[in-house]
């Protein structure tokens, strides 16, 4: 039986080895116009099946990598209808979830960003700035987190309410200091 | 600049097209490139003049064939239209006239 899994192990580390970055194609497939896709998908395994005969898989990877990036141009994109449609990304609903938890995380941010613009009482500086996003996104991974790991509807509701409260209690202590601590400046 | 001008890189791309007559897919204009010229060239660049190129009517291009190396997708070969031909005779034509008006003094003094 050893013997068995351990060749098996080795069959898909060979499997492994003659196909590059899953996420890099799904990357490409994502964002390139539907009518060039084919060919230069197929431009892309040529050239990373030349790679890997000359310097190994690892650095053929990587270069592979280099050249999806490389292929993110205006001439091969593709319209908006295509780039905001997550699935051609095979984004699970999990992804969009979190997705779009850290974008109401930015968009938050850009509340105060806005507000500075109009008026001098608010006056954020990138410490601050930097403060509320490492807040907001931490709370925003918590939530996804909690939201993945716990099944139960009312345990789910408990622990979500429990994170907004002491977000709410951090961000008070923070910004205007209602405990008597250092951080609150006192 | 009139849509019917091309750049330097067009101009050694649809050059490369016309070399390779009718054999011409993005990775091997890339090779001609690296082994003529001794000159890097992306994918991404080339793929975006030859699209730039087939746009001007310049290349014209049908589906090859797919091969195991290409994962079984197929390739597209590229060919010289007669006005990718004339263009590249123009610039030519262009270039020779600015050597011609070039006074033999210029090329002494350096």
């Amino acid at each position: 039986m050893p013997y068995r899994s351990s060749r098996l192990n080795s069959v898909k580390v060979k499997k492994k080895e003659n196909k590059p970055s899953r996420i890099a194609l799904a990357f490409f497939h994502w964002y390139c116009k539907r009518a060039f896709r084919e060919e230069i998908e197929g431009d892309l395994m040529e050239r990373f099946s030349r790679y890997k005969e000359k310097y190994g898989y690892t650095k053929a990877n990587q270069l592979f990598i280099k050249e999806v990036i490389l292929l993110f141009r205006p001439t091969l994109i593709g319209n908006i209808y295509q780039l905001t449609n997550t699935e051609t990304m095979m984004i699970t609903n999990q992804n969009k979830r979190l997705l779009s938890i850290m974008a109401a995380a930015t968009a938050l941010l850009f509340i105060p960003f806005v507000a500075m613009q109009f008026t001098s009482e608010v006056n954020w500086q990138f410490f601050d700035f930097l403060v509320a996003a490492i807040l907001l996104c931490g709370t925003g991974l918590v939530l996804e987190f909690i939201l993945r790991k716990v099944k139960t509807r009312r345990r789910r509701m408990v622990l979500a309410l429990t994170l907004f409260l002491v977000l709410i209690l951090v961000w008070a202590g923070l910004a205007v200091g209602i405990f008597g601590t250092v951080v609150a400046g006192s | 600049m009139s849509q019917k001008s091309i750049g330097e890189f067009e101009e050694i791309v649809l050059l490369i097209v016309a070399i390779l007559n009718g054999e011409a897919y993005s990775v091997n204009i890339i090779e001609e490139i690296e082994e003529r010229l001794h000159r890097n060239a992306s994918l991404g660049a080339v793929q975006t003049v030859l699209k730039r190129l087939e746009a001007k009517g310049f290349v014209s291009s049908d589906f090859g064939a797919a091969t195991k190396a290409r994962g079984g997708k197929r390739k597209r070969l590229y060919e010289i239209t007669p006005s990718g031909q004339e263009i590249l005779e123009q610039t030519r034509a262009q270039r020779n006239a600015l050597w011609d008006a070039i006074p033999k003094l210029s090329f002494k003094l350096s």
